[in-house]
C-alpha cells in the first residue's frame, strides 16, 4: 500500500499542478494560447520565404527544437514568478510536495501551453518526409528534449532569482542552445572543429534526429544511438542538478 | 510535546553583516496560539520561514512537532500548513480552484476535498465568489483565498505570517474565528502580526520581538505587567507641565498634543479633578498591549508618534 502510494501520489500531485496552472488557466484565458501557439512559427516562416521553400525541413526541425528549448526556459521564468511574485512556492516548499514533483507539474503545464504548436510542428515533420514508422522516434525526441530543458529551466530559475539580468541569461541560453548550434542548418556547413564542438550540445542531436526522421542525410560519424546517448546524458545531468543543486529551501 | 522548540536560533542572510534573528529561543506549546509580535523588519518572517522548513538557519537548533526542522524537513512538511506573508493567488484561478486542488495535492480524495472546500469557503465568506477568477476579487478576498488554502488542510501546526494584512474589519474577524476553530480542534498555531488587537484577541502566549531578539514574552496579562502601573490617563497638554503629572507616575508625550500618564487606579480621581479644574479633555483606560509594545520597542509612526519616554 505504502509503496504504491509513494509512486502514485507524486504523479497525481504533478498532474494536479499541471491541471491548475495549465488546463484551468487556459480554459479561463484561452487567448493566451494564441501567442504561445504562434511564436514558434515565426522563424519557420522567414526561413521558408528566404529559401523559397528549399530549407523547409531544416526550418521545421529547428523550430521544433527551439520551441522545446523555449518551454524549458519559460518554465524557469514561471518558477521565478511563482516564487517571488506569488510566494506560492513557499506554500509548496512547506508541504509534502517534492521539488521534482513541483517541477514536473509545471513542466507538464508548459507542455500543455505548447501542445498546439508542438502538434503542428510534429505534423509538419511527418508531412515533410517522416514515415509513420518514425513517429516513435519523433515522440521520443520531443519528450527527451522537453524533460531535459525543463530540468535545466528549473535549475537555472532557482539561481536567477536575485539576478537583475535574468532576461539576458535566458536569451543567452537560447542562443547557445537553439541559434548557434546546427539546429536550423546542416551540421556539414560548419568547419570540422566546430562540428565536434556542436556534438557536445544536446539540441544538435535533437535536430539531427528530426532531420534523420525526415529522411535528410546525416553525417557519417553520427548515429541515432549517439544522439540518444548524449541527450540521455544531459537529461540525467540536468535532473541531477535540479534535484541536488536547485534551491528549494533557501539558505 | 512542544509544537516548536527553537534554541539559540540565529539567521544571518547571505551578504548581510547583521543577524536578522539573533540567538532566539522560543517554545511553542501545542494546541495553543503563539504570537510573534514585532515591527516590520523585526525578524518575524525569518523565524516563521525557518520553522516552516523554507529557510535554513545559520546556527542554533529548531525542532517542529518533535522533528528536527533542518534534517527531518520531510517529516515536518507532512504536518504543517502555511500562509506566507504577502502571498498572492494565481490570477486566473478561482477561490474554489485554489482550495479544492490544493487539498487534492495534499492527498485528500475528491469527496473529502469537496466537503472541506465548501466548509472553509463558507467560513471565510468566499462562497459567493467561489467561481470568480482571483484577478477580479478585492485584495482582502485574495488574501482570504490563501488563508482558506492553509486552514482547509488537515495539519497539526499552522503558520500564519501577517494573515490579516489588507483585510477589512469584518473579514479579519472571520479569519480570527476560523483560527480559533483550528485551535479548538487541537491544532497549534504560530501567528505573526503587528496588530495589537489581533495579538490581544487571539494569543495564548506572545513573544515581542525587536531587531532580531525577543524583548519580552508571556501571556497578555503577564505582558501588561511590564508597565508597573495599570491605568493610563491621556490628558491634553495645554498649560500642563510634565513635572506636575510626573508626581502621579510615568509620563510620555504622545506627540499629538496629549500627555499620557501611566498610573494607578488610586490616582484617577485626583488627576481627573485636576483636568476638570483646568477644563482639559482627558480619557482614562487600562494599560493595553499597545502601551507595553511601545514601552518596550519604542517609536512607531502608525501608533501616534511617541516622541519621548520618561521613567
Ligand atoms: N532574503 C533576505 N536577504 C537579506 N536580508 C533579509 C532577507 N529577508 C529579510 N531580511 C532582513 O532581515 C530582517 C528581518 O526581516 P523579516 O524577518 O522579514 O522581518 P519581519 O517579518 O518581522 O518584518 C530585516 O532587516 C530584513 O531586511
Ligand atoms: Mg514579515
Amino acid at each position: 500500500m505504502v509503496a504504491t502510494k509513494s509512486i502514485t501520489l507524486p504523479a497525481r500531485q504533478a498532474f494536479l499542478i499541471a491541471y491548475s496552472t495549465g488546463i484551468l488557466w487556459l480554459r479561463r484565458n484561452p487567448s493566451s494560447l494564441v501567442f504561445t501557439a504562434i511564436s514558434p512559427f515565426s522563424l519557420l516562416f522567414v526561413l521558408f520565404v528566404i529559401s523559397n521553400g528549399q530549407y523547409v525541413q531544416f526550418a521545421v526541425a529547428g523550430s521544433l527544437v527551439m520551441a522545446l528549448v523555449g518551454y524549458g526556459l519559460a518554465l524557469g521564468q514561471d518558477i521565478s514568478f511563482y516564487k517571488t511574485e506569488y510566494k506560492i512556492q513557499d506554500v509548496f516548499v512547506a508541504s509534502p510536495v517534492s521539488p521534482l514533483t513541483y517541477m514536473m507539474g509545471l513542466a507538464l503545464s508548459e507542455l500543455m501551453f505548447g501542445l498546439p504548436a508542438l502538434t503542428a510542428l510534429a505534423a509538419l515533420v511527418v508531412y515533410f518526409g517522416a514515415s509513420l514508422f518514425n513517429i516513435p522516434l519523433l515522440v521520443a525526441t520531443i519528450l527527451l528534449l522537453w524533460s531535459s530543458m525543463s530540468a535545466m529551466g528549473f535549475f537555472l530559475s532557482s539561481h536567477m532569482l536575485h539576478m537583475r539580468n535574468a532576461t539576458q541569461v535566458i536569451s543567452f541560453v537560447n542562443v547557445i542552445l537553439a541559434v548557434l548550434p546546427p539546429v536550423f542548418y546542416p551540421i556539414a556547413n560548419l568547419p570540422e572543429q566546430l562540428q565536434y564542438l556542436s556534438y557536445a550540445v544536446p539540441t544538435t542531436h535533437a535536430s539531427l534526429m528530426l532531420q534523420h526522421s525526415m529522411g535528410l542525410p546525416v553525417p557519417a560519424g553520427w548515429s541515432l544511438e549517439f544522439g540518444y546517448a548524449v541527450q540521455i546524458a544531459y537529461l540525467v545531468g540536468f535532473v541531477t542538478l535540479a534535484k541536488t543543486r536547485a534551491i528549494w529551501r533557501e539558505t | 510535546m512542544l509544537a516548536i522548540d527553537a534554541d539559540s536560533l540565529t539567521k544571518v542572510y547571505k551578504g548581510s553583516s547583521r543577524a536578522a534573528l539573533n540567538n532566539v529561543s522560543i517554545k511553542v506549546d501545542s494546541a495553543k496560539i503563539f504570537t510573534l509580535l514585532g515591527r516590520n523588519g523585526a525578524g518575524k518572517t525569518t523565524f516563521v520561514r525557518m520553522a516552516a522548513t523554507q529557510l535554513l538557519p545559520t546556527s542554533g537548533s529548531i525542532s517542529v512537532l518533535g522533528y528536527d526542522a533542518v534534517r527531518q524537513a520531510k517529516q515536518v512538511r507532512q504536518l504543517i500548513s502555511v500562509v506566507p506573508q504577502e502571498g498572492r493567488p494565481l490570477r486566473a484561478l478561482t477561490p474554489w480552484d485554489h482550495v479544492y486542488n490544493w487539498l487534492q495535492i495534499r492527498g485528500e480524495d475528491k469527496k473529502q476535498a469537496r466537503e472541506k472546500t465548501e466548509a472553509v469557503l463558507q467560513k471565510l465568506e468566499l462562497s459567493e465568489v467561489r467561481d470568480r477568477p482571483a484577478m477580479n476579487l478585492s485584495g482582502g478576498m485574495k488574501q482570504k483565498i490563501l488563508v482558506a488554502m492553509a486552514l482547509a488542510v488537515d495539519a497539526q501546526l499552522l503558520f500564519l505570517d501577517e494573515p490579516t494584512i489588507g483585510l477589512d474589519p469584518v473579514s479579519r474577524r472571520q479569519v480570527w474565528s476560523a483560527v480559533k476553530d483550528w485551535k479548538a480542534k487541537g491544532g497549534s498555531i504560530l501567528l505573526t502580526t503587528h496588530y495589537m488587537d489581533e495579538a490581544e484577541m487571539l494569543s495564548d502566549y506572545i513573544a515581542i520581538i525587536d531587531r532580531g531578539s525577543v524583548v519580552a514574552e508571556g501571556t497578555v496579562r503577564d505582558l501588561r505587567k511590564v508597565i508597573p502601573q495599570n491605568t493610563r490617563i491621556d490628558v491634553a497638554r495645554d498649560g500642563l507641565d510634565i513635572e506636575t503629572l510626573q508626581s502621579f507616575g510615568s509620563v510620555v508625550d504622545t506627540g499629538a498634543g496629549t500627555l499620557r500618564v501611566f498610573t494607578f487606579e488610586s490616582s484617577i480621581r485626583e488627576l481627573s479633578e485636576l483636568a476638570i479644574r483646568r477644563n482639559l479633555p482627558f480619557t482614562v483606560s487600562p494599560v493595553t498591549l499597545d502601551d507595553v509594545f511601545v514601552y518596550l520597542v519604542g517609536n512607531i509612526e502608525s501608533n501616534g508618534g511617541w516622541s519621548q519616554r520618561s521613567q
